[in-house]
């Protein structure tokens, strides 16, 4: 030790940088590699979605002059024409002649905006009947909880079906509310849980002693606690919600193909098709939703990891 | 320790110049949970002065954290009920409060310290943040007058850079400056009550005597009253004018620290003083008190510490005694300081001698 090593500011204990919680999971994140890749894929998608139809010189829905036979050969264009073929890089599809990179492009906005907007509404309605539940206990978690029992003991598809009869068959709108009015009993339960732990944590105690609202509390002071595991179901929601969206849509009570493409309801028009040999026409729809939901799954994965408070390094 | 009961409940002796600031009596909290009902206090009286120092001292279980979650209203309820009595604070008994009248006294004029620093401070906040919600809830200021007084809070627990340490998460500081934070937190909003449920408790000797030091210090300045929560004597004879020494959900002895830690006037005061171990008492095993905390859904009959204690006779399990007045000013829940018990004093008084000598001052 040498006399000059006293001059140095006495402060060693204080950090150079304050990451919060998000800063430190985001430096996990960065690492995963697959995560990465996952979610450059979605927002691939995203992107696609959000910025493909206004670059696209075809519009869905809509051909104005349709063609006898496909350019070249003596098919007749009205089966669809493979890919690559006279500026339609995904081909054509049967019957209307549609751009099918168009209606994949097209239907991208509303397979994601539906899986998205699900699953968004369904973790905000979940975190808060969740967190209600469980913070208060009681007769409150008893009623909550049971609602809960009864709308996870409904069957889907037939809600569905009911919904599409009473609201109007096909609308985008619909569908989104039933899947996202279905989905947030299981996210509830799983906010509840994470509530029952944290409601007993030393810092709610703290904040009752100091003041604070039982409604603060809950949404404040603890739903931040909760946030990791809900982003993580809320990101895996998404995926199985495109997945639902594409499944419903495909045996005819989802979106309705005349108006609006999704990619569910281009494949269930491709499923005739698929015995004439048009490959093409349900590889690309099948493809996209593939893709997407392995990115987003793969980003899941990164999520749970990068977002789990015991995986410091 | 007095108890001066007013009659009616409407204006409690608004107009006595020396009533005391909290004045708990009859406190009585029961868990009911599956195997029965748990009387964790069990009616508790005691009182405390503006601006004086109480420490509540007794071995775990005893319900001395109930006694201080009842104060400040923390009770789950269900399982737990606050089955009788009344808690008296600045004129208002805090039992009749409603939620949000209660939200505003929380905080705001009674103040609680935790015992676990590493837990009580929110993980995903910083610090100034924590402190300027607890500002913000009480005072009429602005998010950024909020923060500069989150920062002078936090100097004059002692924190080194607190401009630095208000950014900061609460994994990043030690227990000590994390007490030092929780204490910061409860002072700043000039609270006439602080609660500090064994503050030190968490944290190692040396930080131990700082936080003890700080408290008496911020207390001695700031002129707060304090109930000091703790199983160590030693925390309770440094910092604490008056101790009240519960067991079983009673106050089994109280008055001020020299009578009661100087000359116990209850076997159990006497055999938590004995269990110290001493300078004197080297290579000798550790002595304690025989038997164990009663099975709180089968207390003994009569006195609660009867079955260990070594005076006990007939009398003890026949009825539970009083606050019987001792000879030396303070108060014990005990038959020796009955008529009746008078003849058996001296031995107990002998003993307390032999253990005073050994834990040598």
């Amino acid at each position: 030790m040498t006399p000059t090593a006293s001059d140095a500011p006495a402060d060693f204990e204080v950090a150079l940088v304050s990451l919060n919680q998000w800063q430190l999971a985001w430096r996990r994140f960065r690492r995963h590699k697959l995560a990465m890749f996952g979610a450059g894929l979605f927002l691939t998608f995203v992107a696609i979605a959000a910025f493909g139809p206004f670059i696209l010189p075809y519009e869905a829905t809509n051909v104005p002059y349709p063609l006898k036979f496909c350019p070249g050969t003596t098919i007749s264009a009205n089966l669809g024409c493979p890919p690559f073929n006279d500026g339609h890089i995904l081909g054509t599809v049967g019957g209307t002649q549609e751009d099918l990179l168009t209606l994949v492009v097209n239907g991208a906005r509303l397979s994601l905006t539906i899986g998205i907007g699900a699953a968004a509404f369904a973790s905000v309605l979940g975190a808060i009947v969740g967190g209600i539940s469980g913070y208060f206990g009681g007769w409150v978690d008893t009623i909550l909880m049971r609602i809960v029992d009864v709308l996870l003991s409904m069957p889907l598809l037939f809600v569905i079906i009911v919904f599409a009869k009473v609201f109007g068959y096909g609308d985008w709108r619909v569908i989104l509310l039933v899947f996202a009015l279905l989905g947030w009993p299981g996210i509830a339960r799983l906010v509840r849980s994470l509530f029952l732990t944290l409601r007993t944590e030393v810092f709610v105690d703290a904040a009752r002693a100091v003041g604070v609202s039982d409604l603060r509390i809950i949404f404040r002071h603890i739903l931040p606690n909760a946030m990791s595991p809900i982003i993580v179901v809320t990101t895996l929601s998404v995926a199985a919600f495109i997945v639902t969206e594409a499944f419903v849509s495909y045996i005819g009570y989802g979106v309705n193909a005349a108006y609006n493409p999704t990619w569910g309801n281009i494949l269930s028009n491709a499923q005739n098709d698929i015995l004439v040999g048009n490959w093409w026409w349900p590889l690309f729809p099948g493809l996209a939703i593939v893709l997407t939901v392995l990115g987003i799954n793969f980003m899941g994965d990164g999520l749970r990891d990068a977002l789990d408070p015991r995986s410091r390094e | 320790m007095t108890a001066i009961s007013p009659a009616g409940g409407a204006d409690p002796g608004a107009t006595v110049p020396d009533r005391p600031l909290l004045d708990v009596r009859g406190l009585r909290t029961y868990f009911h949970v599956m195997d029965g009902t748990v009387k964790a206090v069990d009616g508790v009286d005691f009182s405390i002065p503006p601006g004086g120092t109480v420490g509540l001292v007794g071995e775990s279980g005893c319900g001395k954290s109930v006694t201080a979650h009842s104060i400040m209203r923390l009770i789950d309820i269900p399982p737990g009920e606050i089955a009788g009595g009344e808690i008296w604070f600045d004129g208002r008994d805090l039992l009749k409060l409603s939620d949000s009248e209660m939200r505003h006294v929380r905080g705001g004029e009674i103040a609680m310290v935790f015992q676990e620093p590493m837990t009580s401070l929110n993980p995903v906040f910083t610090i100034g943040d924590q402190i300027s919600e607890a500002i913000l809830l009480h005072n009429d200021v602005n998010k950024k007058e909020a923060a500069e007084r989150a920062i002078e809070s936090l100097k004059a627990v002692g924190v080194s850079a607190p401009e630095r340490r208000v950014k900061q998460y609460p994994h990043e500081l030690s227990g000590g400056m994390r007490q030092r934070a929780m204490i910061a937190m409860a002072l700043s909003c000039n609270p006439k009550l602080v609660i500090a449920d064994e503050p030190t408790t968490a944290l190692d000797v040396t930080i131990q005597a700082q936080i003890l030091e700080l408290i008496k210090a911020l207390q001695a300045r700031t002129g707060t009253a304090l109930l000091l929560i703790t199983h160590d004597l030693a925390v309770v004879a440094e910092t604490v004018q008056t101790i009240a020494v519960m067991y079983a959900g009673r106050i089994v002895e109280a008055g001020t620290v020299d009578q009661v830690l100087l000359a116990p006037q209850h076997p159990y005061t006497q055999g938590l003083l004995n269990s110290i171990p001493g300078v004197k008492k080297r290579g000798r095993a550790l002595s304690v008190i025989k038997g164990v905390v009663p099975n709180p859904f089968r207390l003994p009959p009569g006195c609660k510490f009867q079955p260990r204690c070594p005076y006990a006779w007939e009398a003890c399990s026949a009825s539970e005694p009083e606050l019987l007045p001792a000879p030396n000013g303070a108060k014990s829940r005990c038959y020796l300081h009955s008529p009746e018990g008078a003849g058996r004093r001296e031995a107990f008084e002998k003993s307390v001698a032999a253990t005073m000598e050994s834990v040598g001052g």
